[in-house]
């Protein structure tokens, strides 16, 4: 076999990723020749990390909670009570925006809890019990304010959300993309030592470094883009936006707890085979019940990005979210059987959505056409998903 | 002989009674919404003064429920019907058998399209021309954005056509060019929010004025031209929301097209009572401008458009206080009602 391929069938590569990224790819290539380049501006880069934030942020977790099982319709209608009741507390009640936001989080975390309780201890279905909470909580969201809007006008809170003021500035955007370069590369380069001091043979050194240039070049290529938008009224470049520091934070954090922690590998173990989980004693329910504060904590993460990108909290907040956080998750790789999925692929899943959508607005396709094709696109997304675990027999 | 008599002359009392105490029934749609609370309360207080007496059923969103309410409403002995209709078309059975009975129906806010209903709303067309004319008096030239409601809502294309009779002269002269047109799902501002910001990066900011056709959407757009450090454009909207009046008062938005929900529960509730004693209610048109095309008996009422300039209405008339229609408003700068 040419060596070439033998390595690279050896190597540990996600090759599922890798063809998610090559569709995203080709998407962006594609909207940026209909747009007449349009759509690759760094205008449009900017919209486009700024929008899949809200999303991307609660997909991380869902992707958790769908690997191990279960499903969580209410996110969407949690986050508008909880965004709603942050915003009231900071703008009816005059609270400043941390103890608003810690005051909220208490309330996600107990609702969640709640739901987790009732899945993990009576064994009522995740699907009913959320479905309950989709009504429930978007009922809720109307209640705190009497269904009225609460304006966020917090200025420093309003940064969270993007906006005018709501990116980090040229030098802080680099000093940071030469951050993860450097992670990027000590992490490749401590793999290989550890290898070599257990006499494990090595990828050979061009297929590490491709692996180690790869994301450098997606790192350095996103930063330059934000940092070469401009608003006109402003005297230097926005750089990262704030609330895609968060999502990538969020997203890396995840990453780290799901592959580091023995939390993270009781949930694939819970998804892959309950029985068996619960058999060589890992505690399951207690496991469920940290799954869903661990939602809990990241839906109001959420929700403070999105009051403080729109300024406010409305009582219409989130409403259908669910929708795009699951896509964005089944997108991305993760079987809704559960025992696998990943963070990752949660990640270029929410930007895939929104890319399509964003690209049909640049497009002027009216809203009826939207809807078709973001739809089939999640068909699409899945019939790939299946044929794909066909041919590489991959079984969950 | 005797017996008859009495029964006659006491079912003939009955009808008397009846003509000056008339029983009238509501049929809402969903009554969670905050609005409709307001509007209850109107025709209560309207029913209340003519010495008619006020049942109601609340079909919780449910169009199925919505028919056996009506039918419940009907057989509880009310003379006339005032309906919130969930579903324009799945009404239709009640509302003919309430015809068969000769019982009135009032068709409040959602057009139902019988013959023989009588249509009471705001004008909403008349709303989209007032949205039209605020921004168009702000801004008689450049490229504008309109951002329309939810398409699933009829009510969004009724706006959208008033407002195109305002700006339409000025389009065919040039003056006025419209860069983009997006309908916002279910009227959400953090959808209104992301289409603005997509027709921003399309015209690369060169936007002078946007009409929008809600306060929800509205906020969603001062979102995103704040965002791009896009400043004193004009921006319309509607409903009166108290975070959009503020708006107003703050100068980021121009005009909130108010519906008094208080005037449409009034005039509703003396309609019902004077069908149902067999007259013609005053300034009634016939109107034939649905889907459908049938001519009906309607009555549209006036909004106000609420801006600078007549901010202190909206406190005068209790809608709001003045705390939260000036939070954050410089009592220097600000419009005359902050002062």
């Amino acid at each position: 076999m040419n060596p070439v391929l033998n390595s690279l069938k050896q190597a540990a590569i996600d090759w599922r990723l890798v063809m998610m990224g090559t569709v995203l790819a080709a998407i962006a290539i594609v909207f940026n020749i209909l747009s007449g380049g349009l759509f690759l501006s760094p205008e449009n880069l900017y919209n486009i990390a700024q929008q899949t934030a809200v999303v991307g942020v609660v997909a991380t977790v869902v992707v958790l909670v769908i690997v191990a099982r279960h499903i969580d319709l209410s996110v969407g209608s949690v986050m508008g009570f909880v965004g709603v009741l942050i915003a009231t507390l900071m703008y009816t009640a005059g609270w400043h925006w941390v103890s608003a936001c810690l005051a909220g989080a208490a309330v996600a975390i107990a609702v969640s809890l709640y739901q987790g309780a009732l899945t993990a201890m009576l064994g009522v279905p995740s699907f009913v019990v959320t479905l309950g909470g989709l009504m429930s909580f978007r009922g809720a969201a109307f209640l705190v304010a009497d269904g009225k809007t609460q304006p966020v006008n917090d200025a420093f809170f309003q940064r969270l959300g993007g906006g005018f003021d709501g990116a980090i500035g040229v030098g802080a955007s680099w000093l940071l993309a030469g951050l993860v370069v450097l992670a990027l590369a000590a992490q490749s380069w401590a793999k290989r030592r550890a290898k070599a001091s257990y006499e494990v043979p090595n990828n050979p050194l061009w297929l590490d470094a491709a692996l180690v240039l790869v994301p450098v070049a997606i790192v350095l290529a996103f930063v330059a883009a934000m940092n070469a938008y401009q608003i006109p009224s402003k005297d230097a470049p926005q750089g990262v936006p704030i609330p895609v520091l968060i999502w990538a934070a969020v997203a890396l954090v995840l990453s780290f707890i799901v592959h580091r922690t023995r939390f993270g590998r009781y949930v694939f173990a819970m998804g892959g085979n309950p029985e068996a989980a619960a058999l060589v004693g890992i505690p399951v329910r207690r496991v469920t019940l940290m799954l869903f504060a661990l939602m809990g904590v990241l839906i109001t993460v959420a929700a403070m990005v999105s009051i403080a990108r729109l300024n406010a909290g409305t009582n219409s907040l989130g409403s259908s979210m669910e929708l795009y956080v699951i896509a964005a998750a089944v997108i991305g790789g993760t079987a809704l059987a559960g025992g696998s999925g990943s963070i990752l692929g949660s990640v270029l899943g929410a930007l895939i959505m929104q890319s399509i959508d964003s690209g049909m607005l640049l497009l002027d396709v009216s809203i009826g056409v939207r809807y078709v094709i973001i739809g089939q696109v999640l068909i699409a997304a899945v019939v790939f998903d299946v044929m794909y675990r066909r041919l590489t027999g991959d079984t969950v | 002989m005797k017996l008859r008599n009495t029964l006659t002359a006491l079912s003939l009392g009955l009808a008397a009674a009846g003509a000056f105490a008339q029983v009238v029934g509501v049929s809402w749609s969903n009554f969670q919404e905050e609005r409709w609370k307001t509007d209850e309360a109107a025709i209560k207080t309207q029913l209340a003064k003519t010495g008619a007496s006020y049942i109601s059923a609340d079909a919780g969103g449910s169009p199925e429920k919505q028919l056996a309410d009506i039918d419940s409403l009907i057989a509880k002995g009310a003379k006339a019907l005032i309906i919130l209709a969930m579903d324009k078309d799945a009404i239709l059975p009640a509302v003919n058998k309430a015809k068969q009975q000769k019982i009135p129906v009032v068709a409040y806010d959602r057009l139902i399209e019988a013959p023989g209903v009588f249509y009471i709303t705001f004008d909403n067309m008349e709303v989209g021309r007032m949205q039209a004319r605020a921004v168009l008096a702000a801004q008689p030239k450049g490229n504008y954005v309109m951002i329309k409601g939810s398409p699933t809502d009829p009510n969004a294309n009724f706006l959208r056509a008033g407002q195109q009779e305002v700006i339409d002269a000025a389009v065919k002269k040039g003056d006025i060019k419209i860069v983009g047109e997006e309908y916002t799902e279910g009227w959400k501002p953090e959808v209104a929010q992301k289409n603005m910001e997509q027709i921003l990066t399309k015209t690369g900011g060169k936007v002078n004025a946007v009409v929008a056709s809600n306060d929800g959407t509205a906020g969603g757009v001062v979102a995103a031209l704040n965002a791009k450090g896009l400043k004193g454009i004009p921006v319309s909207g509607q409903d009166g929301d108290h975070a959009a009046l503020n708006r107003v008062a703050l100068g980021s938005q121009t005009v909130s097209v108010w519906k008094d929900a208080r005037d449409l529960g009034r005039d509703a509730a003396a309609a019902a009572v004077t069908l149902a004693q067999g007259k013609k209610v005053n300034g009634s048109t016939t109107w034939s401008g649905g889907e459908k095309k049938v001519a009906l008996q309607a009555q549209f009422l006036k909004p106000v458009p609420v801006s600078a300039k007549n901010l202190d209405l909206v406190v005068k008339a209790g809608w709001i206080s003045k705390d939260d229609l000036c939070k954050g408003v410089d009592a220097a700068k600000g419009p005359a009602a902050c002062k």
